[in-house]
């Protein structure tokens, strides 16, 4: 009976665990017409500003990157990494609104920082 | 034989959970540094809350200071964490972990913060009672255990995704082992612990990641100062291997090396519950790259324990009594 219950709750920990999603749905009525960045490649700890435009009814902007760290909101946003996020990385910007969602990825390389003389 | 059992509540009173924090900004719970303690005994419950605040602001390039980047960063973080152990029998004991951040904050002068919060990751133990011998005052106890990311991840701020230092889950599953060892010498008793987890792969909708191996090796010297009240002096190595990133590229800036003192302080109050606190003091670090070290981490944890024989027992004699009155 104890071992039952010992693997039971195991059982529930990773049923509850394993429950992601994205059920965001695609959009006919929004199309992303360029995404920019200022700096590419860019230095560790410089910044580099991307920007979307898009075509849509009252749209929104969300942003990923897979490492480093993006700052500000909405349609242009600053993108830095520190030393541990070098190499090629992605970020991917999100356009939605009521009708659903479009997304487009822009590489950006992080190199070695060093002293700007 | 009274002093036995204080010194023996004193470790179980102490939990211990594996995580990662001496590389600073690491997604998931920390590492809740208080005195490793050995198994309990059969339907002894305990249930703790702990409370941590964490702090780093000094970069590290090897053993050294790196003071040329042209600003100033600080993380910190408060983190409070319920823990639940019951003795299921005399050589098992199953615990129980569940962390949440109030907040977990990355600033950058003149910037606005990240901030993540919510729920981090719960953990599931199993520890043996391998070895005791109560004439020697020696025990042995391994344990394995599993981290479960159930908490916040790719947790976003105005549709825009928090960095995963600040991310409150790991993201991924974690598996540990390790072993404590603890014996009585005199007025002082030793103890030595080692662990060994290892990170799965963090593969989220948005991050690919993987935490390199952790190893933990920690010595604990305790002394019964007064009545209720001891002190724990722990010095601990913490090991961590270099991560890996898409197509197994290795993250040069990574991986660390950090030995802590910990001090700690418990007081054994009435009715099983006890008191301790205790901070996180490194005396060497030494990070690969260039890296946010830690800095430093004060922390509370507040215990009660329940035997549930010594209250069936009770209960048994006060039926007695009130019987033959």
């Amino acid at each position: 009976m104890r071992r039952i219950f010992i693997v039971l709750s195991i059982v529930a920990f990773g049923l509850w665990a394993c429950s992601k999603k994205n059920d965001a749905t695609p959009s006919d009525s929004i199309k992303i017409l360029s995404l920019t960045s200022s700096a590419n490649p860019v230095m560790a700890y410089d910044t580099s500003v991307i920007t979307v435009e898009a075509m849509g009814a009252n749209l929104q902007y969300g942003w990923v990157a897979n490492h480093g760290r993006i700052k500000g909101s909405g349609k242009s946003v600053k993108y830095s990494a520190c030393i541990s996020c070098m190499g090629l990385n992605t970020i991917t910007c999100k356009v939605f609104n009521d009708t659903g969602e479009v997304s487009d990825t822009i590489m950006i390389r992080v190199t070695p920082w060093h002293t700007k003389k | 034989m009274r002093w036995i059992k204080e010194f023996s509540f004193l470790f179980l009173l102490l939990f211990c959970s594996s995580g990662s924090w001496a590389q600073c900004c690491t997604s998931g719970n920390p590492f809740i540094s208080d005195a490793e303690q050995p198994a309990l005994q059969s339907k002894i419950l305990t249930a703790s809350l702990a409370y941590r605040y964490s702090h780093s602001g000094v970069y590290f390039s090897e053993d050294g200071h790196f003071n040329e980047l042209p600003f100033q960063e600080v993380a910190y973080s408060n983190y409070a964490e319920l823990q639940l152990g019951y003795g299921v029998t005399n050589w098992l004991t199953v615990l129980s972990e569940l962390g949440y951040f109030f907040n977990k904050t990355f600033e950058t002068p003149g910037i606005d913060s990240y901030k993540g919060y919510g729920l981090g990751d719960a953990a599931l133990y199993l520890k043996f009672n391998a070895y005791t011998n109560s004439r020697l005052r020696l025990s042995i106890s391994p344990t394995i255990g599993m981290k479960f990311p159930v908490g916040v991840f790719d947790q976003e701020v105005d549709n825009v995704q928090l960095p995963i230092s600040v991310q409150p889950s790991s993201g991924g599953y974690k598996y540990m082992a390790n072993v404590f060892v603890s014996k009585g010498f005199g007025k002082i008793a030793l103890a030595g612990f080692a662990s060994y987890e290892y990170s799965q792969l963090i593969q989220s909708e948005n991050f690919y990641y993987k935490y390199g191996d952790q190893w933990i090796g920690a010595i604990y010297f305790n002394y019964h100062i007064w009545k209720g009240l001891s002190l724990d002096l722990q010095f601990r190595n913490e090991y961590r291997a270099k991560s890996t990133r898409e197509n197994n590229e290795i993250v040069e800036a990574s991986g660390y090396d950090v030995v802590f003192l910990t001090p700690q302080l418990t007081y054994g109050f009435k009715h099983n519950w006890y008191l301790s606190a205790y901070t996180d003091i490194p005396l060497y670090k030494y990070y690969t790259g260039v890296q946010m070290s830690f800095g430093y981490a004060v922390s509370a944890r507040l215990t009660k324990k329940i035997d549930f024989l010594a209250l069936k027992a009770r209960n048994q004699a006060k039926k007695i009594n009130n019987k033959t009155m």
